[in-house]
């Protein structure tokens, strides 16, 4: 009975803490109640050599706890479709962007064969980098999706109802406007959303990532962004950070369906935030010479500064008048609601 | 272990599994605790291994198919497992699509 006893202390030791009594408990007695009936059917007690034997049969502890584990894979079969075809647009898409990316940087500095090879020497854990991410991306909507299984499924199984389409004619905005976002859609706008996120943070360090060969301008003109561009970036940053983290709190909270209006208007009213840092640049200066003393780009720097503030102005005008026609919409259908109850 | 023996374990695994949970629902219209059960299961026939067998009881109860409780039996603690209520209509619904299949594939042969 003591190598039974340990057997069950080694199988406790890898089964979910908040369970492992009782299900020890239960094992327990099963396996009590199979040794009895072993012995009663040898007339005597299992030499050491039995028992071994027999606990050998029954697995190891770690396989044998592992089978009262809720979830036993990463990606299960239901989000395994969508996290396949994410996962190849992602290794996809980084491979050509890192490939264009390091042709440029090797190029524009002129670096020699050792640069190529240490480039596609480093490009397999640049992708492996990037399939883990997307793997764990993937695991903890699988983790969340556990939960809540029934909308999870609804959520997989994008696309099934097509032959089923309505008779009457399409409208894209009505539908937009009606269908609840699914749970894939969700899951699709995180992912994209994290691609961004990391795609914003690269930018400083590879300005190609934005302009492309164009970038060889950005080293060719005698002027470079004002530091309020710093300030700029960053709100970009931080802002995108708290839409990604927004929509991931949503869809862990079973909450992916579409933004709230507060939400929709609170998160509108950010996006003036970068546009404004911009506008409040001390002088209105948003370009700089590389060189100060260089005087003879002067003027034609002030001409710069002049057009940019006034772009600047303008796209800060048009941002505001949509928030306002927002603001006026949000009003109108709360109003149409209010009234469809009273009826 | 050769390729078409793979294959073939893969795929008798995939065709025991539903009917596993089929086998251990009709049982369980009596109740039992998982020993008692296993015995009852292999002497109709269907062999169970413990470490599917035991872990399957506390799916299909954390699914509501199943209730249990602890009770001394034999100077013993055992956890006794019966079909709930919705168990039973699960598992009517369920007998009915496997004595369906099994006409069609007895029709197909």
């Amino acid at each position: 009975m003591e190598m039974l006893d340990r057997y069950l202390q080694a199988v406790r030791r890898h089964l979910p803490w908040l369970r492992q009594d009782d299900i020890i408990a239960e094992l327990r007695a099963n396996l009590e109640a199979q040794l009895e009936d072993k012995e009663a059917e040898l007339g005597r007690k299992l030499t050491n050599a039995e028992m071994e034997a027999w606990l050998k049969q029954l697995g190891s502890p770690l396989h044998v706890a592992a089978r009262y584990q809720p979830q036993q894979y990463l990606v299960g079969p239901a989000l395994f479709p969508i996290y396949w075809f994410v996962l190849r647009l992602a290794i996809g898409w980084c491979a050509v962007i890192y490939a264009i990316a390091r042709t440029v940087e090797i190029v524009s500095n002129g670096q020699g064969p050792d640069a190529i090879f240490g480039a596609v020497a480093q490009l397999p854990w640049v992708l492996f980098i990037n399939a883990a991410v997307v793997t764990l991306i993937f695991a903890l909507v699988e983790r969340s999706g556990a939960k809540i299984p029934e909308k999870f499924v609804q959520g997989a199984a994008m696309g099934n109802d097509w032959p089923n389409a309505p008779v009457t004619p399409f409208d894209p905005q009505l539908e937009k406007a009606k269908k609840p976002k699914s749970y894939a859609q969700a899951v699709v706008e995180v992912i994209f959303g994290w691609i961004l996120l990391v795609w914003l943070l690269l930018v400083p360090h590879y300005p190609f990532l934005l302009m492309g060969p164009g970038v060889v301008v950005l080293y060719a003109v005698p002027y470079q962004l004002a530091p309020v561009w710093w300030t700029f970036y960053w709100c970009i940053v931080v802002l995108n950070a708290v839409e990604l983290t927004w929509r991931i709190v949503d869809l862990l909270q079973e909450r992916w369906q579409g933004p709230h209006l507060a939400e929709h208007l609170v998160k509108k009213s950010l996006g003036l935030i970068p546009l404004l840092v911009l506008l409040a640049a001390p002088g209105h200066v948003l370009i700089v010479l590389k060189n100060p003393a260089d005087t003879s780009h002067s003027a034609g720097l002030a001409q710069i500064n002049l057009d940019l503030y006034r772009a600047c102005e303008v796209i800060a005008a048009i941002v505001i008048l949509q928030l306002v026609w927002t603001i006026v919409k949000v009003s109108m259908e709360a109003y149409r609601r209010r009234l469809a109850a009273a009826r | 272990m050769t390729l078409a023996e793979n294959l073939f374990e893969n795929l008798r695994l995939e065709l025991r599994r539903g009917c596993l949970t089929l086998a251990v629902l009709a049982q369980l219209r009596q109740e039992h605790y998982g020993y008692t059960l296993r015995k009852a299961l292999a002497n109709r026939g269907m062999e169970i291994d413990e470490n599917t067998l035991y872990p399957l009881l506390r799916r299909l109860e954390a699914q509501g198919l199943l209730t249990s409780e602890w009770r001394e039996e034999e100077k013993r603690n055992k956890r006794f497992y019966k079909l709930s209520p919705d168990g039973e209509e699960i598992f009517a619904r369920l007998l009915k699509e496997w004595n369906d299949i099994n006409t069609a594939i007895e029709n197909l042969l």
